[in-house]
């Protein structure tokens, strides 16, 4: 296991390091120079600066010199600058917002917060709703409650999410008027502990809401033909002619087998979320990861911009791992075969 | 063995042995493929019955090319059908299998069923592609792989000549045949490829060959091909044949609509803004239809007067946002009190019978005159507590969030919003008008003295008139001259002078400056504007229209019997002379609303979809074609290229979809592309991103056809690795592909709409389904233009669920297992 492990490991970084430099060849492909802006704000103040002398100045000082493949390990943080210090996502750092004037580390921490919290409530949420669901159709296939649930899936994983996520403004917060329209607190109040909890879950209802029914097409079908799958395997056969209740058979025998695909799925799904909550965020006016992507797209905060990409990347090869983890975990063939 | 001999002596006996030798190889490959093709659908429906129909179909082909050919040639045919159908392919006991065959073949000629006329065969070969002659020329010739090199290669001249064939007659001297070569090689390659694509569509919905599915010919018993028993259950499925229809509805509107409704992409109207959907935009209500007084309309709805002292309103009343319905009319209106009325953009103003000014509407930017501030003209106080004398009303008029009343005794009052309208206070306490007209952003007036004013604004310099061209401005071209009438749209305006001479001024749009030309004799006396129209009345009592004719309001001329005429602002009202309403032209209304810009919605949809579903099926085809050459490739070769190419897949896979998206779109921004360059780009994007799952589910289903008899067949034949990768084993997958496609197409068409819908799409004003969404962002919206979001959202779901529910339906019913299963 340990073996299959340090493979796996290996390769995520590998991948890491080439979808990495992908991303950061992109970015360069943006013609922002930075130096040249700072070099001519600059002469502008003070007209007795060579602007050469300048330039080449704030080059050496947001590390602008040298060729692609030295910026990008100046990026990671293992080349040194030109004074001989490392500042990289190694050692931290990942450039300034220009927007904000702050450190991109700063800027996207409490958002990431948010995010986190957000993704994770809506997975616990739809994993509630869904995997009962899926195994109740599976169960019952073929019936007419099943055949509901299916149309009524494919109607769901159909929708994309800001149809969706209009239609539920529209119904809940503009027709029946239960939920704040966006944002994530009460403006002006100044709540504190319990209070600003209740306050913001009641702002979040509304997005959790769309987000866990969004989640409910695609997720169930999938439980539904990995249990499906299960309940035709030959032990349920064996399991059933030996008498076993159908309880056992359903919820003990046939779940772990479905479990192994529905691992994959819960994990992928999870990491998706990740990058449709950027939707979400912005539908709905929340201060998440999705938020500050998108604003500093539209504002051309580059640094910020490239800070997130490599954090969507690195959630998706992270979630990769894991769930080669998971099935080396699950599924002792695959540790054997690999 | 037996098939070199046969080949050798071919060569050396005859022409016509020649012929004979060249179908005996064509009857071997059709037999090739459809042992193996049977053997498909075999797996899918009844297996006994098609297996056993397909032998003793074989067989009866071999046997009438027995009646045909020499005996040499049965035997070689039969030995290659034996060759093909056997699992271990040890050609070298072929030899003696061939006897015991042969023999078989001889039994079943003799069974009434399976005679046949020898013509038939021969027509049906017709059918056999040109492609196939030379890969069938080839198995010949390889057909025995343990056989020494020396004896192999014999037979290989032979194919080279079957391959010159058609080209030997052309052997002329000189360019012109080498032309005529190149041309028909040329030709060739295309036709075969088409016949190729067209066998593999064939196999997958129609069964294997003409022979296995043509039952009359040979007179089996019935069978079914997958393909019919697929469409067969299909059409069972209810729900699925109305997501077709409904999907091939959609299809047809979005792609043939365009033709019909046309789109000025970068048209925009302010004063169209935001209308609900409704058809009452022109319709005059049945009471005032033959009592007309008097119709006025600036935006979105008009107001008219009837004799008898009634207000009527029409067109779309609501000011949703403020949440004032124009229709409620205010108090002091009984129903048979009202002298003058006019409408302006959101805002009405009437005269009752006993003088009292009444205005009611929008009152944010002072337009109903009860407002005071920075850039608010308000109301006379005269007009505000008392009343006026109602006989020397001479004109009431509506603009843009401004209104004018001018008295017979050239008295002018004027109030409203000085930022759109804005030389309005030039004109208070002015005592010398005769008329006045607003355009979108000015007051124009004529005065008594017949000159004609435009206050401080000095928009109306150029002139064009009815007399011919004009040089020079348009105050010293009028000077001297007496103005009677005059009239504006929303940036231009129309004088008529006292000897009948028409004058347009300010900017021209819309043709609106191609004056019709009157017969002779006739001369312009009144003159109406809309919003980008005008209609002139001639002394000859008859009106022309002209100017923007998109709704058909100019859409006519020399209309006769006319005594008075109205504009609406994109309608036009004739009156006859009894007051009654002869014709009406122009906008009826919104089928679906408009939009935030005043584009009307339905329109846009139709456009929308267009460039939704074609960004969606060049993605997909895009995504499709990676995807089945990583695919084929990797599953077939297997080891280190399987290998390299999953890892490939793999990386692809790994990249978050929507900010990586995003972000390409930020790159492609910064760089000055033209519209539908983006457009291309984001499509490929599209399809470059998307395409990781389908080639591995593409590699899996040939790792499970790769190990199938006919594969291990063909490759004992000799045939090489590449074919067998994409001629053999592909268009068994084919289904798969089909199934994947539709529902990625759908998943593609979802996505540009989501980029769309965050900005990083398709760019407005080129609308998409998806950027059509944009604007409903925000809860104003949600709340009162229900139509904006609506229609859009309902257009797309509904074409995604269609989709992919016939998606669902197609794989449901490719895979024989859920079938079995339900």
């Amino acid at each position: 296991m340990a073996k299959y492990i340090l493979k796996r490991i290996l390769y995520i970084l590998l991948v890491f390091i080439i979808l990495s430099f992908l991303v950061f060849s992109i970015y360069n492909m943006i013609p922002n120079d930075k130096a040249a802006a700072a070099a001519r704000e600059e002469i502008k103040n003070n007209n007795k600066l060579n602007y050469e002398e300048r330039y080449l100045y704030w080059q050496r000082r947001y590390g602008l010199d040298g060729n692609l493949i030295q910026r990008y390990l100046r990026w990671l943080g293992l080349y040194p600058f030109y004074d001989g210090s490392y500042q990289g996502m190694l050692q931290g750092y990942l450039g300034t917002s220009i927007t904000q004037g702050r450190p991109v580390s700063e800027v996207i921490a409490e958002p990431m917060q948010n995010t986190i919290f957000i993704n994770i409530f809506a997975t616990i949420l739809a994993l509630g709703i869904t995997i009962p669901l899926g195994i109740f159709c599976a169960v019952k296939r073929g019936s007419k409650r099943d055949l509901a649930v299916q149309v009524g899936t494919i109607v769901g994983y159909s929708t994309p999410v800001f149809i969706i996520a209009i239609l539920f403004i529209w119904l809940f917060s503009v027709v029946l008027g239960i939920f704040p329209v966006s944002g994530m607190g009460t403006p002006g109040a100044d709540y504190t502990g319990f209070r600003w909890f209740i306050d913001r879950m009641y702002y979040l209802a509304l997005p959790l809401i769309v987000m866990t029914f969004c989640s409910l097409g695609g997720m169930t079908r999938y439980v539904r033909a990995s249990m499906i799958e299960a309940l035709s395997l030959d032990c349920i056969r064996t399991a059933r002619a030996k008498g076993v209740k159908e309880q056992v058979v359903i919820y003990s025998h046939a779940w772990r087998n479905a479990l192994i695909p529905i691992v994959t799925l819960v994990i992928g799904w999870f990491l998706s979320i990740f990058s449709g909550s950027i939707m979400i965020e912005n539908i709905f006016g929340l201060n998440g990861v999705g938020k500050v992507y998108y604003d500093a797209l539209n504002n051309n905060d580059n640094e910020v911009v490239l800070a997130l990409q490599m954090f969507y990347i690195f959630i998706a090869l992270a979630g990769n791992l894991v769930i080669d983890l998971a099935y080396g975990f699950i599924d002792p063939r695959i540790r054997i075969s690999k | 063995m037996a098939n070199k001999k046969d080949n050798q002596e071919n060569k050396v006996v005859n022409p016509t042995t020649e012929v004979t030798s060249e179908k005996q190889t064509k009857t071997t490959t059709r037999k090739t493929t459809s042992t193996s093709a049977t053997k498909k659908s075999g797996t899918t429906s009844s297996t006994k019955t098609s297996t056993s129909s397909a032998s003793k179909k074989s067989s009866a082909v071999s046997s009438s090319t027995k009646k045909a050919t020499s005996t040499s040639t049965k035997k070689s045919s039969s030995t290659s059908a034996k060759a093909a159908k056997s699992k271990t392919s040890e050609r070298v006991e072929a030899n003696e299998e061939t006897k015991l065959v042969a023999e078989q073949t001889v039994e079943t000629t003799n069974a009434p069923e399976s005679i046949v006329d020898v013509s038939n065969v021969e027509a049906a070969e017709v059918e056999v592609p040109a492609a196939d002659m030379e890969s069938v020329v080839e198995k010949a010739s390889l057909e025995v792989p343990t056989t020494p090199m020396g004896l192999s290669e014999q037979p290989l001249p032979m194919a080279e000549k079957a391959k010159k064939e058609p080209v030997d007659p052309m052997k002329d001297d000189g360019f012109w045949a080498k032309c005529k070569h190149g041309l028909s090689v040329a030709g060739n390659a295309c036709v075969n490829a088409g016949k190729t694509v067209w066998r593999w569509t064939k196999r997958t919905f129609m069964g294997a060959s003409k022979e296995l599915t043509d039952d009359e010919k040979f007179r089996v018993e019935n069978i079914e091909s997958p393909a019919k028993q697929m469409v067969k259950t299909f059409m069972r499925r209810r729900v699925a044949i109305v997501a077709l229809v409904v999907l091939i509805l959609m299809f047809a509107l979005v792609f043939i609509g365009p033709l019909f409704v046309p789109m000025d992409v970068n048209y925009t109207d302010a004063l169209q803004q935001n209308i609900a959907p409704n058809y009452s935009m022109r319709k005059v209500p049945n009471a005032l239809k033959n009592d007309i007084k008097s119709i006025s309309g600036f935006s979105n709805f008009t107001v008219g007067v009837s004799n008898s002292g009634g207000l009527y309103i029409w067109g779309d009343t609501k000011l949703r946002v403020q949440g004032i319905n124009l229709a409620d009319f205010p108090e002091e209106i009984t129903g048979d009190n009202v002298a003058f009325a006019a409408a302006g953009k959101d805002h009405i103003v009437a005269i009752t019978t006993d003088g009292k000014v009444v205005c009611w509407g929008n009152s944010t930017n002072g337009q109903l005159g009860d407002k005071t501030g920075t850039g608010i003209l308000s109301m006379p106080e005269e007009l505000k507590n008392g009343t006026i004398d109602v006989n020397n009303v001479r004109q009431v008029v509506c603009g843009y969030q401004a209104s004018a009343i001018v008295m017979k005794d050239g008295t002018i009052y004027v109030w409203g919003n000085t930022n759109t309208v804005t030389n309005m206070s030039y004109f208070v306490g002015k005592q010398d008008v005769a008329k006045v007209a607003f355009t979108n952003s000015t007051l124009v007036a004529v005065l008594e003295d017949g000159t004609f004013t435009a206050g401080n604004s000095n928009s109306f310099t150029s002139v064009v008139s009815s007399k011919g061209t004009v040089t020079g401005k348009l105050n010293t071209y009028l000077q001297g001259k007496k103005v009677v009438d005059v009239a504006a749209t929303n940036y231009s305006i129309a004088l008529v002078l006292d000897d009948g001479e028409l004058v347009l001024s300010g900017a021209f749009s819309d043709d609106i400056d191609l004056i019709p030309e009157l017969p002779e004799g006739e001369t312009f006396v009144k003159v109406v504007g809309g919003t980008r129209h005008f209609v002139v009345l001639s002394s000859a009592n008859k009106a022309y229209g002209w100017g923007h004719n998109f709704y058909g309001q100019s859409g006519f001329s020399g209309v006769e019997n006319v005594s008075d005429i109205y504009a609406g602002s994109l309608q036009t009202y004739l009156v006859g002379d009894k007051d009654n309403l002869t014709n009406s032209y122009g906008l009826k209304g919104y089928l679906m609303g408009t939009d935030s810009m005043g584009r009307d919605i339905f329109t846009r949809i139709i456009h929308g979809g267009k460039m939704t579903m074609t960004v969606g099926a060049v993605a997909v085809i895009v995504s499709s074609i990676i995807a089945i050459i990583v695919g084929c490739v990797s599953g077939y070769f297997g080891g280190w290229v399987d290998m390299l190419l999953m890892r490939i897949t793999e990386i692809c896979s790994a990249i978050p979809f929507l900010p990586f998206a995003m972000m390409l779109s930020l790159v492609i921004r910064n760089y000055n592309v033209s519209e539908t360059m983006r457009i291309v780009i984001i499509m490929i994007m599209l399809g470059l991103l998307s395409w990781p799952s389908l080639a591995r589910m593409i590699r899996g289903q040939v790792l499970a056809e790769r190990e199938k008899e006919f594969v291990i067949a063909a490759k004992a034949m000799g045939i090489k690795e590449s074919r067998i990768a994409f001629k053999h084993i592909l268009p068994n997958v084919i289904s798969v592909i089909l199934v994947s496609m539709t529902l990625d197409f759908a998943g593609c068409m979802l996505t540009e709409s989501s980029l769309s819908y965050l900005g990083f799409g398709v760019q407005q004003p080129q609308p998409t389904w998806g950027n059509m969404l944009n604007g409903a962002n925000n809860s104003i919206v949600i709340q009162n233009y229900w139509w904006q979001w609506l229609f859009p959202a309902l257009f797309l779901a509904i074409a995604t669920i269609s989709i992919n529910i016939i998606g669902d339906t197609l794989r449901d019913v490719m895979d024989p297992k859920s079938t079995q299963d339900k």
